[in-house]
């Protein structure tokens, strides 16, 4: 994004100068991806005109265009911020987590679930708007999730144990989740935890030890 | 409205992926008095509604098609539409729903045959990866719509899901998870999912071995499903119908 600065403050009111204009370009942006969720959540992606978003996001279509070129733009746009906003919930339950591995990966999945829950709109986005609007995405993300996954599990050192395919168990996860989303349930996502550590573990651990974990969070 | 839109529909198969583009005006009857049956007349109107919605979405996706490309699409005049449909929604559901009744009846059936009960889930499977094959480009369009038909739509596929996990539980005797048939089912449907929307529907049937074993891991544990795995690639090699036809260069 190159704007000058004072592209905003072209026909702004009085208070606009005090405002720093990069601070009410992000703003902006945030207002307009928080528009694109909720009238996401409410009528599918497809039904949600720019007309919607800037009518929710109190900014004109002009502005619109500054940010984004159309609505998939804003949408894929919407959908990399709150991964990048998951992973930073990640990383902090694991700062906060003990040094064992098995803690760590429950405090994880518990602080994911509980993130999730606390964003419908979003959720929603992510799971159930995201695979029809742009299939392609689906794939990248789930390498980021494994690669993280398998980070923490540290599978280079004990790759023999791997039984059954990272990418069938990220997709365990996805439909259970999706199948709470869809039935409007997203806030009993949280009591998911066992489930999740399960799948997590399954293809590294094995069914025992997975079981095991998962039991731990009961 | 009426009692025509709350029948039970099997899709025309007369439809796969290769007359896909097939003109839909040679499923009609003929004209003027005919003397046919009304209920013959009225199936075969339903019929054409039905694959005359999926043609149009494919074409132009479900929210720029409307009522009147469809009727056109079946060559059905538009109070017959209004008689077997109330809106466009209904009928693109209706379709869907046929679909998915026409791969839960052929799944379901390979499901009962007599044997164990690995077995029976790895033959319902294969059969499903079949359909998934045959049907693929239909299966592809009617995944992508459907995310855009409306809120209604989350939780259709949510009842969906679930009778195809009730499948399952009948196999589970290992009560450790509440969701152990969503877990164990989940990944095979994303992976399909997945497959038949990025255009891949064809190379399912050939991946039934890691499927089988990846559906089956929950419920038997690696040894367990290791064996339906190792059955599923010897059933195979000894010749099993799979998609992984190789195309004739000779035309």
């Amino acid at each position: 994004m190159t704007l000058e600065p004072k592209s905003l403050r072209e026909g702004g009111g009085i208070l606009t100068p005090s405002i720093p204009w990069d601070i009410a370009m992000r703003n902006q942006r945030e207002r307009i991806l928080l528009a694109l969720a909720e009238n996401c959540a409410e009528k599918t992606f497809v039904g949600t005109t720019i007309a919607d978003i800037v009518g929710t996001a109190s900014v004109s279509r002009a502005t619109f265009y500054k940010h984004f070129a159309n609505k998939t733009i804003c949408f894929r746009a919407a959908a990399d911020d709150f991964l990048a906003e998951l992973q930073h919930t990640v990383k902090e339950a694991r700062a906060n987590a003990d040094s064992s591995e098995s803690d760590r990966i429950r405090s994880v999945a518990a602080a994911l679930l509980d993130q999730l829950a606390a964003k419908p709109d979003w959720t929603k986005l992510l799971l159930v708007e995201l695979p029809s609007v742009d299939p392609e995405i689906v794939p990248r993300y789930r390498r980021l999730i494994i690669d993280a996954l398998e980070r923490e599990l540290d599978v280079a050192a004990s790759s023999d144990s791997a039984v059954a395919d990272p990418e069938i168990a990220f997709g365990r996860f996805k439909v259970l989740l999706t199948g709470y989303v869809a039935a409007g349930e997203v806030e009993r996502l949280p009591a998911l935890l066992p489930e999740l550590v399960y799948i997590a573990l399954l293809p590294y651990m094995g069914q025992d030890s997975a079981l095991e974990q998962a039991q731990l969070t009961i | 409205m009426t009692e025509l839109s709350d029948q039970n529909d099997t899709f025309p198969l007369g439809a796969p992926d290769g007359d896909f583009a097939q003109d839909l005006h040679l499923w009609k009857l003929p004209r003027g008095r005919h003397g046919l049956p009304r209920e013959l007349v009225e199936q075969s109107q339903r019929e054409r509604l039905l694959a005359a919605v999926i043609r149009v979405t494919a074409a132009k996706g479900y929210q720029a098609s409307s009522v009147a490309d469809i009727l056109n699409k079946a060559g059905v005049g538009r109070e017959t539409f209004y008689q077997h449909f109330k809106n466009k929604e209904k009928c693109f559901m209706a379709a869907n729903d046929a679909l998915i009744a026409d791969l839960e009846v052929r799944a379901a059936e390979a499901y009962a045959q007599p044997g164990s009960w690995p077995e029976r889930v790895r033959h319902g499977l294969a059969e499903t990866l079949r359909w998934f094959a045959e049907n693929s480009q239909v299966a592809r369009v009617m995944m992508i719509e459907t995310g855009t038909v409306g809120t209604a739509a989350g939780d259709y596929f949510h009842r969906t899901f679930r009778r195809f996990t009730a499948l399952l539980d009948e196999g589970q005797d290992n009560p450790t998870l509440p969701n152990l048939a969503s877990i164990a089912a989940g990944g095979i449907f994303a992976r399909v999912y997945e497959e038949v929307t990025l255009g891949n529907g064809a190379k399912l049937p050939s991946m039934l071995p890691q499927l089988t074993f990846e559906l089956l891991l929950p419920y038997l544990g690696e040894e367990g499903a290791a064996a339906e795995r190792d059955a599923a690639m010897s059933e195979q090699a000894a010749g099993e119908p799979t998609a992984e036809r190789t195309p004739s260069i000779s035309n």
